[in-house]
């Protein structure tokens, strides 16, 4: 290498340095799968994105305890609840302990605000004769000691009436007052982190805490620890792609080098060929830390999958060199092709850009800038610093001898019609789930996990999970008083059978003109120890016994109104907040539905009623997929077209646009056909993968098609799309090895597409040498 | 199986005791029913994990026995009684039994903390296989006493009886045996 290469390839480095010096300070990755979300349409799907990470639910971590008696379970479950309750990564710990009851001493005068019972009528002389009547009946009874304790403070049993009222329509099972699966075996607690749930950092410090905090409760049992929800994957799958990225990255990275030995005899070569994609991504990091505020975790992994195509570039430069030729006029040899690959590839990518998908236009991005970086650096600087060599690396005798053998191989053009054939006859026979449109499948969570969620879920008696009702305006305030009018229609909905039950915050937090109502129609305390006084007279119970009763009448008609900050000590926190919430400076009440029988009824309820949004989970997140699998769809038909147009551009003759694109397109359905046989449904990762395999296929046609008839020059293509092929197989057939679904089906996806294209690029592309 | 019973009541918020008569049945299908007939009408059926309270005139109540363990434990050991069964009691009782010529007397001390903030001891008097008295003490002083057999038909009219005799009269299982026959 001449004075002034190593001057360029210090430079050259020295770029690089300073671009990830830029990179690691700007770069702020974000775990947020909502980027991955198609962008919302309608009001229902915003609620539905908005609904995804973000509410208090989704903090929720569910966990059971199993492994011993119960009855040691239930000690465990009491323990960790009180050292978790304790702990400032979380904000909320239930595990049965606490019921409603146990509501902070000065909230309890609060009762005859948010009570009901005398909204109808007030509480006057009758209304409590009768009630305490009734008291010294239930003296009598066998629930007597349990209204000992309420009588002196609550003699209308309001504590009870609202518990009552705010019971769980079906509470978990109980042991020893603890939380249980309803077989006993499992103990079950629920507490919400303070960490968001894409928020992998701080959810595998909560995780951390929890685990800490179980093995001090434990003690000597024997019992296990399990946790599941959205926080507990987003940990779970940071971790898993990490170690699978590092192991994977080494088992790569040493793959690749044996590979380029083997091809090149030449270490320079190996270090040399980085240097070109190491640029490229580089700049598409910078490209996208720079137009983005926050790039998405997969954007990265799947950015630097795509844009290690670029790894082929210098391969076609290397391959092509031999004696008698600078590496220069190498470089300009095969720019055509490579050129035209890179254009076109990148003419798809851009496809992604206007897919309306946050995380797919940063991918878009990425990729884009990666290759055209990675393309020109192989151009144009690449070559000034590449040592001139002595050998012909495709001159060996073996390559030779295969190349001749291929050349002998017959033209398959029948494939041409058998290929689109057997495909179609395939979609055919599987007509069915062609597309997944569950968005729920989109997660990287292993199915396990969701099963073992999904079965928590139903001992924790969650509602329903497919209808909501949403109330949204722009105060607390105002969004109680739009779920404090839906109750009249629900209420008529529940005794037609629409709807079994239902829950929303207005029945723990009543707004502030139905709270001054009440305390307006309470009795003064001089009017109600009159009351008391005649009232008793009858019955075996003494005038002053009902003091605490009176006190706390005086005390809540002068409370100033209960709003969602006084209940945060309480147990019905947890409740409220994960059902009225401020977001983006608008207020939102979720109203919780259990055993909906008519969807309809309750979506007319909802179209009655200013503020209020049906929203049906699975329809509108089905839409959702379905509208944006459309759009990429369409985005993607002009980016063949305009593909084409490239290819055209550079090749000027149809019969060879049709040799370079044939592969491609038989490729794209051999992959089709055989997911389909496998009856995988297609999702928006396979779309991505299909595109990146039709980019490595249009390569490779490409060279192909440029060999000329020179069989030097041909043996040497050869060797190049052998390496490529070689080295992107090993890459992707690695990554089909991986345990995160996603991951596996780009890996799937991919190597189905370099075995295919290469075989096709040899079979349907290459002309036959002349006989 | 049922019984007769009168159950006198005596708390430091009442004025007065209560006392109830009515008859107390176990029904073959596991329902333990409280039917009270005097001096109002009151049904109570506890049918698995459920108290339904029903009074003349008023909208039936349930009390989900989840809410109030102390009330399912009590129950517990009723049922347990009726059927002549000690071994259910022995998880949330200590239990001694006291053996005369005359009768017997059985003591179950609660061993949970819960319950044992409500409840003292429940002592049960009997001859031979027949309980023929149950009283539970708090730790207050308060308590529930319930004589079974036949309620006296002079409920009604009978002055109420002082708590010392209620309670000798409960003590003297045989006597009160014979009387009920």
């Amino acid at each position: 290498m001449t004075r002034r290469g190593w001057i360029l390839l210090a430079a050259w480095c020295g770029l690089l340095a300073l671009g990830v010096a830029w990179v690691q300070q700007r770069l702020t990755v974000s775990a947020d799968l909502r980027m991955f979300l198609p962008s919302p349409r309608t009001e229902q799907q915003r609620l539905l994105v908005q609904n995804v990470g973000e509410s208090p639910a989704s903090r929720l971590l569910l966990i059971a305890l199993s492994g011993d008696q119960p009855a040691q379970l239930a000690q465990i479950s009491k323990k960790l609840a009180a050292s978790l309750a304790s702990h400032r990564e979380f904000e909320l710990v239930a595990n049965g302990e606490q019921s409603p009851l146990a509501v902070p001493e000065e909230l309890l005068p609060y009762r005859y605000l948010i009570t009901d019972s005398f909204d109808g009528a007030p509480l006057d002389e009758t209304r409590l004769a009768s009630a305490l009547a009734e008291r010294a009946e239930d003296m009598a009874s066998p629930a007597a000691a349990f209204i000992e304790e309420l009588l002196q403070r609550d003699p209308t049993l309001e504590l009870l009436h609202l518990a009552e009222r705010w019971q769980p329509r079906f509470e978990p099972h109980r042991i020893d007052d603890t939380w249980f699966t309803s077989d006993g075996s499992r103990a079950l607690l629920v507490v919400e982190t303070h960490a968001a749930a894409f928020d992998p950092e701080g959810q595998t410090h909560a995780l951390e805490a929890l685990h800490a905090e179980f093995e001090r409760a434990r003690g000597e049992s024997t019992a296990r620890l399990m946790v599941s929800g959205s926080g507990y994957f987003s940990s779970i799958i940071k971790n898993r792609t990490q170690n699978e990225a590092a192991w994977f990255g080494t088992a790569a990275t040493g793959g690749l080098i044996l590979l380029m030995w083997i091809a090149y005899r030449h270490f320079g070569f190996t270090l040399l060929g980085a240097l070109p994609l190491a640029s490229g991504a580089l700049a598409g990091l910078a490209a996208v830390s720079a137009l983005f505020a926050s790039v998405h975790g997969i954007t990265l992994a799947f950015g630097f999958t795509l844009i290690g195509v670029a790894q082929d570039y210098p391969l076609h430069l290397f391959s092509h060199l031999h004696p008698g030729l600078t590496p220069l006029e190498t470089a300009r040899q095969v720019w055509r092709p490579l050129a035209t690959g890179v254009a076109s590839t990148c003419v798809a990518y851009l496809a992604f850009l206007m897919s309306g998908v946050t995380g797919l236009a940063q991918l878009a991005c990425l990729t884009v800038t990666g290759l055209v970086v990675a393309g020109l650096t192989t151009r144009f600087l690449l070559p000034h610093i590449v040592p001139e060599i002595t050998r012909d690396p495709a001159g060996s005798p073996l390559l030779a001898r295969l190349n001749a053998r291929i050349q002998r191989l017959p033209r398959p053009y029948l494939l041409l019609a058998v290929i689109p054939a057997a495909a179609v006859a395939v979609f055919l026979l599987r007509p069915e789930g062609f597309w997944q449109n569950d968005l729920s499948r989109l997660t990287p969570v292993p199915p396990e996990l969701l099963r073992a969620d999904a079965e928590l879920r139903r001992e924790m008696a969650t509602p329903d999970l497919r209808y909501l009702l949403v109330a949204s305006a722009a105060s607390e305030d105002a969004v109680l008083a739009v779920l404090e009018k839906l109750d009249p229609a629900l209420e008529r909905a529940a005794r037609d059978g629409a709807v079994g039950a239902w829950d929303h915050a207005a029945r723990y937090l009543p707004t502030v003109a139905v709270q001054r109502r009440r305390q307006a129609a309470l009795p003064e305390a001089a009017a109600l120890r009159a009351m008391l006084e005649r009232v008793v007279a009858d019955l075996p119970f003494e005038p002053a016994l009902f003091d605490p009763f009176v006190e706390d009448m005086a005390r809540a008609r002068a409370l100033p109104p209960i709003t969602r900050e006084n209940l945060s000590q309480t147990p019905l926190a947890l409740r409220v907040a994960s059902e009225l919430f401020p977001r983006d400076g608008r207020w939102y009440g979720l109203v919780s539905l259990y055993e909906v029988h008519d969807p309809k009824i309750i979506a007319d309820i909802a179209r009655t009623q200013a503020g209020v949004t049906f929203l049906d989970l699975k329809t509108a997140s089905q839409e959702l997929v379905a509208a944006q699998r459309t759009h990429i769809l369409v985005c993607l038909e002009v980016a063949a077209l305009l593909l084409v147009m490239v290819i055209w551009l550079a090749l000027r003759r149809w019969s060879r646009v049709l040799r370079v694109l044939a592969p491609m397109v038989l490729t794209t359905l051999v992959i089709l056909a055989v997911l389909r046989a496998a009856g995988v449904s297609l999702n928006l990762f396979h779309l991505v993968s299909l595109v990146l395999a039709a980019g490595l296929g249009l390569d490779y046609a490409l060279f192909f098609e440029h060999a000329s008839d020179d069989p030097a020059e041909q043996r040497r293509t050869l060797h190049a799309l052998l390496v490529c092929s070689l080295s992107t197989l090993l890459v992707f057939a690695l990554l089909a090895l991986s345990t995160v679904p996603v991951l596996q089906a780009i890996g799937v996806t991919v190597s189905l597409g370099v075995i295919s294209n290469f075989a096709l690029a040899l079979l349907l592309t290459r002309e036959r040498a002349p006989a | 199986m049922s019984t007769g019973f009168v159950e006198y009541r005596f708390s430091h918020l009442l004025k007065r005791p209560l006392y109830v008569g009515g008859i107390l049945e176990y029904r073959a299908d596991g329902v333990l029913v409280r039917k009270v007939e005097w001096p109002y009408q009151e049904l109570t059926e506890v049918t698995g994990d459920q108290v339904h309270i029903t009074r003349t005139g008023k909208p039936p109540r349930t009390v989900s026995l989840q809410r109030v363990p102390q009330l399912r434990v009590l129950l517990d050991s009723f049922r347990a009684l009726l059927e002549g069964k000690l071994q259910p009691l022995s998880a949330d009782f200590d239990i001694a039994l006291e053996d005369a010529a005359a009768g017997w007397k059985l003591t179950l001390t609660p061993k949970g903390a819960q319950l044992r903030k409500h409840l003292a001891h429940i002592d049960v008097f009997g001859a031979g296989d027949h309980p023929s008295c149950l009283e539970a003490v708090e730790h207050d002083g308060d308590a529930a006493l319930t004589l079974f057999g036949p309620a006296p038909a002079s409920l009604a009219q009978a002055p109420l009886p002082g708590r010392a005799e209620l309670e000798s009269r409960c003590r003297l299982p045989a006597a009160s045996a014979a009387a009920g026959q």
